[in-house]
């Protein structure tokens, strides 16, 4: 198998599918707990009920107060009146649970293959010739070597590394989830009604 | 002061809000920079960097925690904004009193 096959193949290796699928496994459990965190605090805010005044009427009217001496002078007394106290909880009063959404999910894999291939070789050859010659005979002889080495070197290294990154934005809360207020006031004529969502 | 990262949350106080726990609880969310906004029967409402609500979530007296926002239409949004807006007024100024101090 080339080199390049063996790339490939790493490439494919990387599970893709599987790490989209867990990263929209993730979010999708992540959702559902933002979403049960923000009901559970829409159910708080409907419960924690407080009385709003909304007026405090005080009518300032001459008073006579007598000093320690006995002398009785022109005061000022203010009287406050009460007014009917307006039971509210914090969902009426205005406050709301905030929702979350993921808004944008990226998935981003970076992987580094290197290979590197090195092939050295030596060749060397060599002659050697001798002769001799004397008074009866002679002779000669002639040697050769022929050397050839070879090797081969491979490295082959992949790295890899992914990120997974989102990003989570308020969003308003969804229109089933909140309840529409419908207030009617008999204290005009004719009543008004408004409503508020 | 930088109040970019902040967030409101409403506490619920476990096991009901006292006088007392209702002091300790503040001064926990005053000590990790967050401010008091308002308190209600059920717990204080807060605002408080994002990075330090796991914080203050884990805090034994708080039962539940959780993101609250201004709803514009909602009944008394204007008098509600100008509660947090004055009490988180007198935090802020203290806190850059405090700072003054210091240095």
């Amino acid at each position: 198998m080339g080199l390049g096959a063996t790339v490939g193949a790493d490439l494919l290796s990387v599970p893709f599918p599987k790490m989209v699928f867990d990263l929209a496994q993730a979010i999708a459990k992540g959702q559902t707990a933002l979403d049960r965190s923000s009901l559970a605090t829409l159910r708080v805010l409907a419960k924690t009920e407080f009385d709003y005044v909304p007026e405090i009427v005080e009518v300032i009217q001459a008073g006579d107060t007598t000093t320690a001496g006995g002398v009785t002078v022109t005061g000022v007394d203010v009287v406050p009146q009460p007014t009917r106290s307006i039971p509210l909880t914090l969902l009426q009063a205005g406050l709301t649970p905030s929702f979350y959404q993921f808004t944008e999910s990226v998935i981003e894999v970076k992987m580094a293959i290197s290979s590197k291939v090195s092939t050295q070789s030596e060749f060397e050859f060599g002659v050697e010739a001798t002769a001799s010659a004397g008074f009866l005979f002679a002779s000669g002889s002639v040697s050769s070597h022929v050397d050839f080495r070879t090797s081969n070197t491979y490295s082959y290294s992949a790295e890899g590394s992914s990120l997974l990154r989102t990003t989570l934005k308020p969003v308003p809360p969804p229109a089933r989830m909140m309840p529409r207020f419908i207030t009617i006031n008999t204290l005009v004529q004719p009543p008004q009604v408004t409503t508020s969502e | 002061m930088n109040l970019e990262s902040y967030r409101m949350y409403l506490i619920a106080v476990q096991g009901g809000l006292t006088d007392e726990k209702s002091r300790d609880l503040q001064r926990f969310v005053r000590y990790h920079e967050g401010f008091i906004l308002m308190v209600t029967r059920t717990g204080p409402v807060v605002a408080l960097d994002e990075a330090k609500s796991t914080l203050v979530s884990n805090h034994p007296l708080v039962e539940f925690m959780g993101p609250v926002e201004l709803n514009p239409r909602g009944f008394l949004a204007r008098e509600l904004e100008s509660i947090f807006a004055a009490n988180l007024g007198k935090q802020v100024e203290l806190v850059e009193g405090e700072s003054a101090l210091r240095s």
